[in-house]
């Protein structure tokens, strides 16, 4: 069963990665686990929250093309765009963002777990919802730990 | 924006509405790994220094239990939910960097590339007490090429071993600096966080001229 955090990993735990109360049954089919689906809550159908939330979580996708995305690459809500079809999750996020913030910031603030954030961050940025700062370069160059090494200093 | 401070770290990627006022510019976010076996300090390492009281995010790594007499197909890779307490210090307004304390077990090697994809390097912190707790972290650095150095956290200024018996127990390379420190203390953080830049400054000193 897909996880979102290591999706290239098929024999690990059925288990998903996600809260346990984000595991509802219309939250997608890649979030049930194939093993041992859990039966249904009774819950009365106007309070079904899964029919009416497609987008809720991942929409069932796994990372990948979010790879890029770290823990400290920063997020920026881009004005202008609409909630209407965001999951609560979704807006929660475009809402934390006014200012720039990490993926791991968000992670936490949100309780959502990092695997998670970061796929919700993808998809916000690829529906034009959010900015999201990936930095090209794999190690920082002399001037930038020059910098960090200089503001350090000045802390006492 | 009207200059480009980074021109070596180009933003890729953003898509901006065009014509939608400009937002706050994000800072370059760098970032230092604070790693070590459960209990030795991590946590108060990084709220030691950090401007913010240290948050929780929960995140998955592959842990592989460490087989040495048996490295056959029956190795196990397990995938676990960690959490990960992390903190930052800003530098200035285009720079911001983070720490991220990540726990480690001494039965289980862990992988997670994204933790040190960009990082900085480690600081790995040892309690005299229970070194081999972070052999793992030390595996996992030098094989990923990631600059670090091994901090004693001295619990009530009591240490185990000393400095040349912690380096000759992790059997690490002459260059890799091992250092006592006070995870307590926010200047005694700040130093031993200065010598793990000072092993980045090298490492990136190296890329360029290569
Ligand atoms: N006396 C003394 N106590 C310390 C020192 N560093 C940490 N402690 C205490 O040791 C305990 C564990 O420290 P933490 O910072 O939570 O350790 P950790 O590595 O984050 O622990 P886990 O996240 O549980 O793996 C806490 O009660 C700290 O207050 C130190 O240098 N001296
Ligand atoms: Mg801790």
């Amino acid at each position: 069963m897909t996880n979102p955090a290591e999706p290239d990993e098929p024999d690990r735990p059925a288990a998903p990665a996600v809260r346990p109360f984000l595991r509802t049954p219309g939250s997608g089919p890649a979030y049930a686990p194939a093993s041992a689906p859990e039966p249904a809550p009774a819950v009365p159908p106007g309070e079904q929250p899964a029919s009416l939330r497609p987008f809720v979580i991942t929409s069932g996708r796994v990372a990948g093309q979010d790879a890029g995305i770290g823990l400290e690459t920063q997020v920026s809500a881009l004005p202008g765009a609409t909630g209407a079809r965001l999951s609560p999750e979704q807006r929660a996020i475009v809402q934390l963002c006014g200012e720039p913030l990490s993926v791991a910031e968000i992670s936490a603030r949100l309780r959502l777990h990092f695997g998670v954030a970061r796929i919700l961050v993808g998809d916000l940025r690829a529906a034009g919802h959010l900015d999201v700062h990936v930095l090209e370069n794999d190690f920082p160059d002399p001037e930038t730990i020059m910098r960090v090494i200089r503001g350090l200093r000045s802390i006492s | 924006m009207d200059f480009d401070p980074y021109p070596d770290r180009r933003v890729v990627g953003t898509a901006r509405v065009p014509g939608a006022p400009q937002k706050t510019t994000p800072p370059v976010p760098v970032k230092i790994i604070v790693a070590g076996g459960f209990g030795v300090g991590k946590t108060t390492t990084v709220g030691a220094i950090s401007e913010i009281s240290p948050l929780t995010t929960e995140a998955e790594m592959t842990l592989e239990a460490v087989g040495v007499d048996d490295p056959g197909p029956a190795t196990a890779k397990t995938t676990t939910t960690i959490a990960m307490d992390f903190g930052c210090v800003t530098i200035d307004q285009t720079l911001k960097l983070y720490l991220f304390g990540t726990p480690g077990q001494s039965r289980f090697s862990f992988m997670w590339d994204d933790l040190v994809r960009g990082a900085l390097g480690a600081l790995v912190v040892v309690d005299t007490s229970r070194i081999d707790d972070c052999y793992p972290a030390v595996d996992y650095f030098e094989r990923a090429g990631l600059p670090f150095v091994v901090g004693v956290n001295t619990f009530n200024g009591q240490l185990g071993y000393n400095l040349d018996e912690v380096r000759w127990a992790l059997a690490i390379r002459d260059d890799v600096p091992v250092l006592q420190f006070d995870a307590r203390y926010r200047a005694s953080v700040r130093d031993a966080l200065l010598v793990v830049l000072d092993q980045a400054l090298d490492k990136a000193m190296r890329m360029r001229s290569s």
